[in-house]
């Protein structure tokens, strides 16, 4: 009979989303194609899905947009997008790339795929290294393709201004007048020598 | 640890981090009671996380904010515009360490470097002379490597891609430091065991900060109340329009008055204009020490953005000290590059999660995976270069947005000034000659982080027309009202800031026992 509270059951796909398998193939599906790492294997992708799933479950907001979002990558697919190359899968998710349905899988995936131990692994990245002792006696300095540089500072005196400008020489230590120098400074002949830095203007 | 009435009048500081903790610390050692409101909770060494999420978590300011202008932190992290600390021990617990002073040209940014369009440039009312003893003194307390007999910290893999680079281009003004984390045991705390999670509070206590440094030693004293989980919300004052008390919330939202004598605010760039903002009133109807109009203004966040380049065989550039490594040698001002002002090169590593979410902030796609898959064999800097002053980037309260206890949050407005924009342009060019001089097969430009560095928008300045504290802090509207942190900078020059909050803290300090001895308040 149309009333408010009947909404949901209207529209069964939207609460049933956690449970349909094909959404779940789809957005692993979306990750994959996103965020292609040949070398990752698929718990990272899975458990990112899943994640996101959750996150749905959260937010009524997210629920319509991912529902949305994988009805109109299906038909962008032209059908099914999980029958599409991963050239053209890239093509559909450029279309949706401004979405707040994309929006939302992206920046998820990125905060979270990536402190997962599996993609450590993968990406050469120890983790967490205080309990290990840290890297003192785990190769903190194992490079080996590079000489041995200096570590102290040079003795090489150096050049703090180099300006055509005549820097203003102290009156005398401990006369601290700013505010005389820099009306000498705004003076139009002087900043003038600097005009051709293009940022600097003579009045 | 002492515990002062709350009608008692005292010296109530207003945060505990670079600024508040060493102000904390030198005043008690000189007798002096201290309140310390700290905003954020206790936490200690051992809670400290080795995950780069979670940490932050634990640690960051997380409260709403909001921001506006043409920077990419608008669009990319719009609620996020800093990274800074809420915590006992503040941003320090979060920072990496590298303490260059500043160039006694860089105090006096508007003399040497003469009119820039648009840029709110003025000297400092200090000179590197003023400075220099207390330049001396924080290093010792921060254990500055380089300086003061500390050694210098080894060379890791990541310094050794930056250092073979910068040898190879010419640069001669490189160096593992000053970096304030131990080479070697120091001042009670060991030496680093390179284990890389310094930006994640450093479990190991090597790296310097006011949580195991500064604070400890001030309860030592017993004139410390440090009251965590305690958030200013409002300075009041009396007819006379001097300030009396500090309003605070306590992590239950209930409401609490301290009463003060003198009260000093240090809760870095965004919060010490915001509460100041939000103590106008009928007195001070544009907010508390504003009749300049420049609470707020000349925000600056230093020009920054990073470069990470790929290289065949693998770096690791996540194994030690994540920034103890720099090049010098562009911190001059040397305008026939194009602009005022210079910058540092400093390396820096992120683990895979950090790096995933600022290498190239939005990006997806084999561009982006193809950075990631690169991870082990890629070598990481930051660019770190002054910026300029401009008055329309400012810290102003959003009436529209508010936090959970209904009060008005930050929105951080910000436009890069041409010069930045050279300025980075320039820094980019020059971190690829680098990478490309021993091998690099790619470099990526990485955009600015949420800011680090915030500071100028509550500035020293001689007159009272162009600023809002003297030459010690003390806001020129009302004699006992001090700012205490990097909101303090007139100008932000090339250095990284902390070594010179720690050093004009201390230096205020001094000023504030001898007045609080001879009644000159
Ligand atoms: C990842 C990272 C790396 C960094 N690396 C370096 C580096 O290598 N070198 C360098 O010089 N700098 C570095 N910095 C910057 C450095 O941490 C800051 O410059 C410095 O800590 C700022 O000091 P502050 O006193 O202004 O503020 P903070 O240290 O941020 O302290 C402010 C404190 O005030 C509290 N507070 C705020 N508002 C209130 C309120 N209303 N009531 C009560 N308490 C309040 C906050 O919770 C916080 O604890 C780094 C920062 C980060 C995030």
């Amino acid at each position: 009979m149309g009333y408010p509270e009947k909404y949901p059951a209207k529209y069964p796909q939207l609460n049933e989303m956690e449970f349909t398998d094909t959404a779940r193939r789809i957005l692993i599906r979306i990750l994959r194609v996103a965020f292609p790492h040949e070398g990752f294997p698929d718990g990272p992708y899975e458990r990112q899905a899943d994640q996101i799933f959750e996150l749905a479950n959260e937010s009524t907001w997210f629920r319509i947009k991912l529902t949305q979002g994988i009805a109109t990558l299906n038909d962008l697919a032209g059908g099914s997008f999980l029958g599409l190359d991963d050239q053209s899968a890239t093509k559909v998710l450029k279309h949706v790339e401004h979405t707040d349905f994309f929006g939302f899988i992206r920046r998820t995936t990125i905060l979270n795929m990536y402190e997962d131990e599996a993609v450590w692994e993968v990406l050469g990245y120890e983790g967490p290294s205080f309990d290990r002792g840290g890297y003192l006696d785990r190769g903190f300095n194992d490079l080996d393709w590079l000489p041995d540089p200096r570590v102290e500072e040079s003795d090489e005196p150096f050049v703090e201004v180099v300006s055509d400008l005549p820097v203003p020489s102290r009156a005398a230590p401990g006369a601290d007048q700013p505010t005389g120098e820099a009306a000498q400074a705004s003076h139009p002949g002087l900043a003038s020598t600097t005009a051709d830095q293009n940022l600097t203007e003579d009045n | 640890m002492a515990e002062i009435s709350q009608d008692e009048a005292s010296v109530v500081i207003i945060g505990s981090g670079a600024g508040g903790g060493t102000l904390a610390y030198e005043l008690t050692r000189a007798g002096i009671p201290v309140v310390v409101l700290e905003a954020g909770p206790h936490l200690r060494n051992e809670d400290y996380m080795n995950l780069e999420w979670e940490a932050f978590n634990q640690m960051a300011w997380l409260d709403p904010r909001t921001t506006s202008g043409s920077w990419r932190i608008a669009t990319d992290f719009p609620n996020l515009p800093a990274w800074v600390v809420k915590a006992v021990g503040g941003t320090t617990t979060h920072w990496s360490g590298a303490t260059p002073r500043f160039r006694a040209h860089e105090f006096r940014t508007r003399s040497v470097y003469g009119r820039v369009e648009g840029a709110n440039l003025l000297d400092w009312p200090i000179t590197l002379e003023d400075l220099a003893p207390y330049y001396d003194r924080a290093e010792k307390a921060m254990g500055s490597t380089h300086r003061h007999g500390r050694p210098p910290l080894p060379a890791n893999n990541n310094y050794k891609v930056l250092a073979g680079g910068a040898e190879k281009v010419g640069y001669r003004h490189y160096a593992t430091g000053p970096y304030a984390t131990n080479a070697e045991p120091y001042d009670g705390r060991p030496a680093s065991i390179q284990d890389g999670f310094n930006f994640q509070g450093d479990k190991n206590r090597s790296k310097w900060s006011t949580l195991v440094r500064e604070l400890p030693r001030a309860q030592e004293t017993g004139l410390l109340d440090l009251r965590p989980e305690s958030q200013a919300v409002q300075i009041t004052h009396g007819k006379d329009g001097r300030v009396d008390a500090v309003i605070y919330l306590d992590s239950e939202g209930n409401l609490h008055r301290q009463a003060a004598q003198v009260v000093c605010v240090a809760g870095n760039s965004i919060e010490t204009p915001r509460l100041l903002l939000m103590s106008a009133s009928s007195l001070f109807p544009d907010g508390l020490a504003n009749s300049s109009g420049q609470v707020g203004r000349n925000y600056m966040r230093h020009t920054t953005g990073s470069v990470y380049a790929r290289f065949e065989k693998e770096v690791r550039m996540y194994r030690g000290e994540t920034m103890a490594g720099l090049i010098a040698d562009e911190a001059r001002h040397d305008p026939s590059r194009g602009f005022v002002g210079g910058y540092y090169l400093q390396m820096i590593s992120l683990g895979p999660a950090f790096l995933a979410s600022f290498i190239e902030p939005g990006a997806w796609g084999r561009e982006f995976t193809e950075l990631m898959d690169a991870y082990a064999r890629t070598a990481g800097l930051w660019i770190v270069g002054e910026d300029m002053p401009q008055e329309s980037n400012r810290v102003t309260l959003n009436s529209t947005v508010q936090d959970r206890y209904g009060l008005p949050v930050p929105d951080v407005h910000f436009d890069d000034h041409p010069n930045d924009v050279a300025m980075r342009e320039h820094a980019y060019a020059q971190s690829d000659r680098v990478y490309e001089a021993v091998g690099a097969l790619g470099t990526h430009h990485t955009p600015p982080y949420p800011s680090t560095h915030n500071l100028g928008t509550s500035r020293m300045s001689e007159r009272p027309e162009d600023g809002v504290t003297d030459r010690w802090g003390r806001t020129h509207d009302v004699p006992n009202l001090f700012v205490s942190d990097g909101s303090l900078f007139t100008t932000g020059a090339a250095a990284n800031p902390t070594l010179t909050i720690v050093a004009l803290a201390i230096r205020q300090a001094e000023y504030l026992v001898d007045k609080l001895r001879t009644g000159g308040l």
